[in-house]
């Protein structure tokens, strides 16, 4: 369920005027979707998901169930052997602009700066150059890489590496983005950085966020909605809504009795799957 | 925020103990770098100095027939005689001249030549099935085994000259070149195409940038090998170049005049190579 948008930050001429999606409209659904790389041995039987316009959902599970190949099936990369992948309705036919991706390895450009990685997207937008120029310093001073503009990838740590890569997606305002463990690589006091981070982006681009992380307190502190997949082929084991005060990125949070309540609860059910 | 606060505390204690502590006396991290690297430049000197100074002995002594490796100060007077004098009539500039334009331009074309196969090899898989065979074959030949087929082909003039050399390095360029369009990482050319790029864009942003460290070491190997060549080419025909040179002073066993030839063209070799890793350091410099 998307969050009231926060007036607390008031960066806010990423987004035109806010629009408050419909609470429970679809942008992203699968339907009956059977995937496998090979055909002797699926992946995914009969899942069916929906993810809602503008709500940040996590899926959770077992290494191996799946949870790469769903993301990859809802970014185009794979196609389904069966069922269907619909993006606002309309079938997912292949990579799209409108599905932001952020991989877990380095996939920045090395021979571009932070900046020209960044506003890599416009350049297929069309824009006014002042127009883009705003947007990408805009998010540059949300994710903090102030200063590092005019810096090569090599010359980042990985936190800062993780920021540009999120920045990225984010400046053109996918209606969905996809986020497959984008901080495991990362120490957990940089992680936290970017989780609160994340949660502040969020606010300020109106689009869904699907995250996979093996960490209950990740998936805790940033999801509107966890869902927990089974073992075998992808079935859904669990779905939580998550409800924590807001600003959602207070690390307050993560030490609140609600927090600690949802953190037991899940880590019983992911043991239950064993 | 409390991460800020934990951070600045934690710099202030680093700084207190920093205070307290008592001073380092050596030196600091950059001096020794810059005194390792002084050490290693002068070992790398030395061993070529050496080299030079027992060269000079064992020959000025007689220890060694003249015949079989003349003395340096032998062939530095050989080579002020030449440049002075000319070559079998011909000035040195006119030898010098002539080989490097042999190999630069064949090395030019050859690396055009070598990149737009290499890229396209790389990136459509029809056209590198349809090269595939004819390269595996080409690859393993030595290509001065084509040299007479060549003269053969196109004479025994100028073009074959050029076009062996620059067979030889398109062949290097072009199967670099291949290696770097296929090494490209897949998660990169995906983020392209999910911010929303395009075939020609993904090739012009994101393949052709991540080849390019392939293709100026296909350049550099080419680059070398093509002097190789050259000599070769040169020693089968003609009257002009540094290759001429050496195998016109091995058959009247002027092996000073040798020498020069030898020397001059390890000189022109080593200038280009570091010239073009200049160039390469320039382009490519998000190596780091
Ligand atoms: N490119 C591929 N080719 C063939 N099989 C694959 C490929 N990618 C994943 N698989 C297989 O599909 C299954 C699901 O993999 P997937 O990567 O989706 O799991 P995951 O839930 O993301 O696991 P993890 O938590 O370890 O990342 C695994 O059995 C895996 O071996
Ligand atoms: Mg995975």
């Amino acid at each position: 369920m998307p969050r009231p948008s926060s007036t607390s930050l008031s960066a806010a001429n990423l987004t035109e005027p806010y629009v408050q999606p419909a609470a429970d409209k679809e942008i992203i659904g699968l339907s009956q979707v059977t995937f496998g790389y090979s055909r002797k041995r699926l992946v995914l039987q009969d899942l069916t998901l929906s993810i809602r316009q503008g709500e940040f959902l996590t899926l959770l599970g077992p290494s191996g169930c799946g949870k790469s190949t769903i993301l990859n099936l809802i970014a185009g990369f794979y196609k389904p052997l069966a069922g269907l992948v619909t993006h606002g309705g309309e079938p997912v036919k292949g990579p799209s602009e409108r599905r932001g991706v952020v991989f877990q390895g380095n996939a920045l450009f090395d021979w571009m700066t932070v900046e020209q990685n960044i506003a890599f997207g416009f350049r297929f937008q069309s824009l006014s150059k002042l127009e883009k120029q705003q947007k990408v310093k805009t998010i540059i001073q949300l994710v903090g890489l102030q200063g590092s503009e005019r810096k090569y990838p090599y010359q980042l740590s990985g936190g800062m590496r993780q920021r540009v890569a999120v920045a990225r997606s984010m400046v053109v305002q996918p209606e969905i983005l996809l986020m497959d463990e984008p901080f495991a690589a990362v120490d957990v006091q940089t992680r936290e950085g970017l989780q609160e981070e994340l949660l502040k982006l969020h606010e300020q681009v109106s689009g869904a966020i699907l995250f996979v992380t093996h960490s209950i307190e990740e998936a805790v502190f940033l999801s509107d909605r966890i869902v927990i997949l089974d073992r075998n082929l992808g079935g859904i084991y669990d779905e939580t809504l998550v409800q924590l005060p807001e600003p959602r990125y207070t690390p307050m949070n993560r030490v609140s009795d609600a927090f600690n309540q949802y953190r037991t609860d899940l880590y019983l059910k992911m043991k239950a799957i064993g | 925020m409390q991460l800020k606060a934990s951070q600045q505390t934690a710099q202030q204690i680093a700084q207190q103990t920093a205070a307290n502590a008592p001073k380092f006396k050596g030196q600091d991290l950059k001096t020794q770098e810059l005194r390792e690297r002084g050490l290693l430049f002068c070992v790398g000197i030395a061993m070529p100095v050496l080299i030079l100074i027992l060269w000079e002995i064992t020959t000025q002594q007689g220890w060694i027939d003249e015949l079989f490796l003349p003395s340096i100060s032998g062939i530095v007077t050989e080579f002020f005689a030449i440049a002075s004098k000319g070559y079998a009539g011909t000035p040195l500039m006119s030898h010098v001249l002539a080989s490097l334009r042999r190999v630069f331009t064949a090395f030019g074309v050859g690396t055009l030549v070598g990149l737009l196969l290499g890229l396209l090899m790389g990136y459509y898989k029809y056209i590198r099935a349809a090269f595939y065979v004819v390269t595996e074959i080409l690859r393993p030949i030595p290509p001065l085994a084509f040299i007479t087929l060549f003269i053969l082909w196109f004479g025994i003039g100028e073009i074959s000259k050029v076009l062996i050399i620059l067979y030889a390095g398109a062949l290097i360029v072009m199967l670099n070149t291949m290696e770097g369009v296929r090494a490209c990482p897949k998660q990169k050319i995906l983020a392209a195409r999910t911010l929303g790029a395009k075939d020609l864009a993904i090739f012009a942003y994101v393949i052709f940038p991540a080849a390019l460290p392939y293709i100026f070491t296909g350049m550099r190997v080419a680059l070398s090998v093509d002097f190789g060549i050259l000599v070769a080419a040169e020693l089968l025909a003609g009257d002009l170049g540094m290759g001429y040179i050496i195998q016109d002073a091995s058959t009247f066993f002027n092996v000073e005049a040798l020498f020069v030839g030898i020397l001059m063209i390890a000189f022109f070799g080593v200038v280009s190579d570091f010239l073009l890793r200049l160039i390469s350091a320039r382009v490519v410099h998000w190596q780091g």
